[in-house]
């Protein structure tokens, strides 16, 4: 009975069953050594934003920006990295590029937030209105600087700089190295075949913790769900509102920063359509783990096993055979729809306790 | 019972043309129930939001304990001992009893980290003094009745220092057992003798039951008060419909 009132039983069962049928559907292929790296690479960028934009839903509003600002954000370190940073401020390294997005990414968060909770309008359009500028501004400073929409054949980075290399490097190499010593992980010519996995595998890790902890044991979690079940009492009872809802429209815009800094370093490139629907699918994938559109419910946990879902089901294309892209559409269609009945009726439950 | 722990003298407050105070004297003491009645557009409302600090007062003058005190806002009067548990209760029904109970005055340690087990016991406890066993903190607000609501949010206001608890029509919107559970609630929270309890209601019944003496206000006026037991019942009941004499209503009535 406990269980099921937690709001991430629902999205347990259905990441179970898909795991299973992928890995049956796949002949087992979606877990080889390559191929639990490349559903991993997806699943944590998935996580990374679908994190971000599950507390901020905690809160009561939405950041329909996360998509556009991972194009800007990428568009940004490629720019400074292929032209150099702006005002003739010389060559920019990795750790200059991305300080410098960061301070931007972070500033428009703060806008946005500020622009939300001053006017109190709905989240949705303020940051509907961000969606188009953002895209806008992205594709234009491009063409206007760049003469393209997109930045390839940046050098690599990562074999140079730290910097780069924990965006865009490999980690948890041990994990393939004792799988290689176990007697797998080999490839056709008898070597190792995978050497580790995308950093962002990390980086979901990091910030999944970081959510996890501040949202379930600290002060900052509890003005969280104070502020999106109901802020006008929690505003009688001091909680600062506004701040917690700025805060979080700056978290939702750090995370589309790291997804984009992991995109932009693993593959040195860039393009101005990057991360496009990419806020859409992080709401569903809050929603599918168990976050309530009407804020003040949800959990970080469930957002894990949501993107764990959508990932895989995302990347089925590559190992089974029959599908394709719009199979994947069709399941986040038909998996949404019940997980917001499901919220619904745990909502329900809580609250028709009179 | 020599001062009182808040005196109101002479309040006026004006919203424009219109006047909802006109001239409000009150006294209240620690450890008594003191029932605040009237009719709609009484000034019940503006009196309480006046003492709670939501409302500046046109002219008049509080006193704490003797001394007189200005509130700019419902901070300052939380800080001077006021506390007000408003009809809808600033809870959420989301959240867990003691999350609620320390929603914004969270107890803290390093990294802003909650100290989760002492605030679990101490709402547990704080509930159980004015009547509640509640086993399971971690419960849901919204899976509690509404006399159980109530009395967290009494609770609550005690523990954060309130040495007077305004509560706002605490029985309206209760079915007839929760809101005996309320009245229970205010004789416990009475019997501590350290706390002064304005009562706000419409209900007669219940103000006699609990209440030590009666103000009556009609008009944005005190047009009546006395101690329980010596007002008629009668009598309560012309003052409560603003001093109309209740023959006179009933003789309206029976003439449409």
């Amino acid at each position: 009975m406990r269980l099921v009132r937690r709001p991430e039983a629902g999205a347990f069962i259905v990441m179970i069953v898909v795991v299973a049928l992928i890995t049956v559907a796949s002949d087992f292929k979606a877990f080889n050594a390559l191929g639990l790296k490349n559903n991993m690479a997806i699943i944590s960028q998935f996580g990374i934003i679908a994190t971000g934009a599950a507390m901020l839903m905690i809160a009561g509003e939405f950041d329909l920006s996360i998509g556009s600002m991972i194009g800007f954000a990428g568009m940004s370190m490629a720019m400074m990295l292929k032209w150099g940073l702006p005002f003739g401020l010389g060559e920019a390294t990795p750790l200059t590029a991305i300080a410098l997005t960061l301070v931007m990414t972070l500033s428009l968060g703060w806008l946005l937030g500020t622009i939300v909770v001053r006017s109190g309008l709905s989240s949705f359009i303020v940051s509907l209105a961000f969606l188009f500028g953002l895209r806008g501004t992205t594709e234009v400073a491009f063409r206007l600087i760049n003469q393209s929409t997109q930045i390839s054949g940046l050098p690599d980075f990562k074999e140079e700089s730290w910097v780069a290399w924990i965006f865009g490097g490999e980690v948890f190499g041990w994990f393939y190295d004792i799988w290689f010593f176990l007697g797998g992980n080999i490839n056709r010519r008898g070597e190792q075949w995978v050497d580790g996995f995308d950093a962002r595998v990390l980086w979901w890790i990091i910030i999944v913790g970081c959510a996890y902890f501040v949202l379930s044991r600290t002060q900052i979690g509890n003005w969280i769900y104070a502020t999106g079940d109901n802020k006008e009492s929690a505003r009688a009872n001091g909680v600062p509102v506004n701040n917690v809802k700025i805060g979080l429209f700056m978290f939702t815009a750090f995370c589309a920063t790291i997804f984009a800094a992991c995109q932009v370093f693993d593959t040195n490139t860039a393009d101005a359509a990057k991360g496009n629907l990419k806020e859409l699918e992080a709401i569903a994938i809050a929603v599918v783990g168990g976050t309530l559109m009407t804020g003040g419910f949800g959990s970080v946990i469930g957002v894990i096993f949501g993107a764990v879902t959508f990932g895989l089901v995302a990347n089925a294309v590559f190992y089974i055979p029959w599908i394709d892209g719009s199979f994947y559409r069709v399941f986040v269609g038909a998996v949404l729809l019940a997980a917001v009945f499901a919220n619904e009726r745990i909502r329900k439950r809580i609250t028709g306790g009179i | 019972m020599a001062e009182p722990y808040l005196r109101a003298e002479n309040l006026v407050k004006k919203f424009g043309p219109f006047t909802a105070l006109n001239g409000v004297n009150l006294e209240i003491y620690p450890g008594e129930v003191l029932a605040l009645l009237g009719d709609n557009g009484a000034g019940k409302s503006t009196l309480i939001k006046t003492l709670a600090g939501v409302h500046q007062p046109t002219s008049g003058q509080l006193y704490i304990e003797g001394k007189p005190k200005t509130f700019r806002s419902p901070r300052d009067a939380s800080d001077a001992g006021i506390g007000t548990v408003y009809q809808d209760l600033a809870l959420n029904q989301l959240m867990s009893v003691t999350r609620n109970f320390f929603m914004g005055r969270e107890i803290k340690g390093p990294l802003g980290m909650m100290k989760m087990d002492e605030m679990d016991r101490i709402a547990h406890d704080e509930m159980l003094k004015i009547g509640i066993d509640f086993s399971d903190p971690t419960q849901a607000v919204g899976t509690m009745s509404g006399g159980q609501r109530q009395t967290l949010a009494i609770a609550r206001a005690i523990y954060f220092g309130a040495k007077v608890l305004i509560l706002d029509e605490p029985t309206s919107a209760l079915g007839q057992k929760q809101q005996m559970e309320v009245l229970k609630t205010i004789k416990r929270v009475r019997k501590r003798g350290d706390i002064a309890i304005i009562f706000i209601t419409h209900n007669e019944i219940h103000s006699q039951l609990v209440a030590d003496r009666y103000t009556f206000l009609a008009l944005g006026q005190v047009i009546g008060g006395g101690k329980n037991g010596e007002l008629g019942h009668d009598e309560i009941r012309r003052l409560m419909a603003g001093g109309a004499e209740m023959k006179d209503l009933e003789g309206e009535l029976a003439a449409i």
